[in-house]
């Protein structure tokens, strides 16, 4: 009917959360290879990571490393070798190169394209669809309209983000440890990180009258995040009306319960939504969703406007 | 012989740029090229500009580099058809659909990939020449061994910012969609009204260039520090020999949006200086009073235009 899938980032993490509202579970954290054994970046643990999700009755696909430079495409090309030994049910790319690598190397398992691939349309996605990529997550700056309108002239898939903060922008070294004590002495994954990424870190920006911050974003070190959640738990039915099934909540730089407290919530959204039944009454849900969100709800770019903007059901 | 490829944000500075000897020029079609429409043209005026760089021995090229929305994927192509039957040598482009589009319906014409599409390493090179393209812009952050590593790896063209950084920072452009989550206007009737909305990305304006301002940074429940989320990008000049060397078949100058008398000057700097190095000069030191000048300039013009960006965002509703 549908999928529900969201994102995991190392061993320890999917061994203490509970996933079980999700079809499919995205291995690894594709922003940071020092993430803490991040299956991104550690081929040895993929074996492990796979096997748990599989034992569950859920899909694996495996996250690899966004923004590579020429000195990571080696490792990167470990951890691929590995993988393509296993039973992944899908790789996740985001840069071109890597794509390239996997076709390079014979990759027979479906690829899907990451948030960072750019995909704006839908004759990108065919000349991504000759590289072997099944699935693809659009831009988040795309309206659901265009959303739905590469879905059916590309005949592909496309993950829809339903929850979660919208990953705006990624680097290749670590905001927080360049601006931190420990950074005055040491240098993006040189070895010297000492995960300050485990405190959240946020930027804020005030009005240029002196009032307090109305542009605030979340930082994670090597992404930035929306301050905001994106919401859309009001707009199962018309996700269900315009044909779209892979949905996916954002899990990376979330506290431990996170991805089990929304993750049920939507799993109920959608069933229903999805059965037909009239919408419910959606207070409760937002009021949970609400007070896991710090920052607040949003609805991003689905509806044409600024993507901090909480648009809502009317 | 590396190429000088100089920004023209009007008529008036693609006919300074050819004066002092760009051997390329390039123009931004009005809602197609990433900047305020001040700094893009009409398709008037890059017919014009096309006339000007042929008669003066330059070429032009035309900037496409905004992402496509679906809805608006044909309209690129044929504008594009147009602007090569009207005299433009070449694109620079970012989304891949439109690179396979337009190598289709023009197939002798060279086609850029455009910074937007965030290259980052010598196997997006193979990609991009597979996908049909020419030229690759490389990072300015790369050195001269990540250049000669990625001309071992591929014949693509390699062009390069007449710029230097540190490797630090945001990845901008072509992973950055920051302005748009934070503030967005809907387009000016001298834009031309298109049937979607979105950031600078993607034609619709205009990036804020919000990682430039003042922000206020640090954990939760810490004393904040006050930073920028991007350094500065310099000027270069003492890498010219190395990266000749190297394999650099073209430099870029970026700038349109800047004062047409700065880039005539920056023009007329970067033709003599890249001249010296194609005649075998290994040391430009001699050029440093002159580099420093034009460093300050730059960064007086880049500080009053971030200014000007952020009152903008200030005016329009999230």
């Amino acid at each position: 009917m549908f999928e529900l899938s969201t994102d995991v980032g190392n061993l320890k993490e999917l061994r203490e959360g509970d996933f079980s509202a999700y079809d499919a579970i995205y291995l690894g954290d594709f922003s940071c290879p020092e993430y803490p054994n991040n299956f991104s970046s550690h081929a040895d643990l993929l074996e492990a990571g796979l096997q748990h999700v599989h034992a569950r009755g859920q899909k694996a696909y495996l996250r690899l490393y966004a923004v590579p430079g020429n000195d990571d495409l080696a490792w990167v090309g470990d951890v691929i070798d590995t993988a393509l030994q296993l039973p992944f049910d899908a790789l996740e790319v985001h840069n071109l190169g890597v794509l390239r690598m996997l076709r390079e190397r014979s990759c027979t398992a479906p690829i899907h394209l990451g948030v960072f691939g750019n995909l704006y349309t839908h004759e990108t996605a065919k000349v991504l669809k000759d590289f072997g990529v099944t699935r693809v997550y659009p831009n988040p700056e795309l309206s659901l309209d265009e959303v739905r309108y590469i879905a059916e002239h590309a005949d592909v898939e496309v993950l829809v983000p339903v929850h979660g903060k919208i990953p705006l922008v990624i680097s290749e070294t670590c905001f927080i440890l360049e601006h931190s004590e420990d950074g005055a002495e040491g240098a993006c994954g040189d070895g010297s990180c000492s995960y300050q990424c485990t405190q959240d870190h946020w930027l804020k920006r005030g009005r240029g009258d002196g009032s307090r911050a109305d542009w605030s974003l979340k930082d994670t070190g090597r992404m930035t995040l929306s301050g905001k959640d994106l919401c859309m738990v009001e707009h199962g039915g018309r996700l269900a009306d315009m044909g779209l099934k892979h949905f996916y909540v954002h899990n990376k730089g979330e506290a431990p319960g996170y991805a089990a407290a929304v993750g049920r919530i939507y799993r109920d959204a959608l069933t229903r939504a999805f059965a037909g039944e009239a919408a419910p009454d959606f207070a409760p849900a937002l009021d949970t969703l609400a007070g896991l969100a710090r920052e607040g709800l949003c609805n991003g770019y689905y509806f044409e406007g600024a993507g901090q903007r909480y648009i809502g059901r009317n | 012989m590396p190429k000088l490829l100089a920004p023209a944000g009007s008529l008036e500075m693609a006919r300074a740029a050819v004066d002092e000897g760009a051997d390329i020029i390039y123009v931004g079609p009005l809602g197609f090229s990433r900047r305020p429409y001040e700094s893009e043209m009409s398709d008037d005026a890059i017919r014009e500009a096309a006339a000007y760089a042929r008669a003066g021995g330059a070429e032009l090229r035309v900037v496409l580099n905004t992402f496509p929305t679906p809805y608006d994927f044909g309209r690129f192509v044929d504008k594009a058809v147009r602007y090569a039957a009207d005299g433009a040598s070449g694109f620079i482009v970012t989304d891949i659909g439109l690179m396979r589009a337009l190598r289709r319906e023009i197939p002798d014409t060279v086609l850029h990939v455009s910074i937007g599409s965030g290259i980052s390493n010598l196997a997006d090179a193979a990609f991009y020449r597979d996908a049909g393209a020419d030229v690759i812009i490389l990072p300015y952050r790369w050195d001269v061994a990540e250049i000669e590593s990625v001309r071992r790896a591929s014949d693509i063209g390699l062009e390069t910012f007449l710029f230097e950084t540190v490797q630090t920072g945001k990845l901008c452009p072509g992973k950055c969609i920051m302005s748009s989550y934070l503030r967005f206007r809907d387009w000016l009737e001298v834009e031309g009204s298109r049937d979607f909305h979105g950031s600078a990305n993607r034609g619709a304006k205009e990036c804020y260039r919000v990682c430039q301002a003042n922000w206020e940074f640090g954990a939760a429940g810490a004393d904040p520090v006050e930073i920028k989320l991007r350094r500065d990008a310099r000027l270069m000049l003492a890498q010219l020999p190395g990266f000749v060397a190297a394999g650099v078949t073209c430099f870029k100058l970026s700038g349109r949006e800047r004062p047409v008398g700065m880039i005539r000057d920056l023009v007329r700097f970067y033709r003599r200086a890249i001249d010296e190095v194609v005649a075998g000069a290994t040391d430009l030191d001699h050029h440093a009073a002159e580099l420093a000048e034009l460093r300050g300039r730059w960064v007086r013009e880049k500080s009053k235009r971030v200014e000007t960006l952020m009152d903008r965002a200030a005016a329009y509703v999230g």
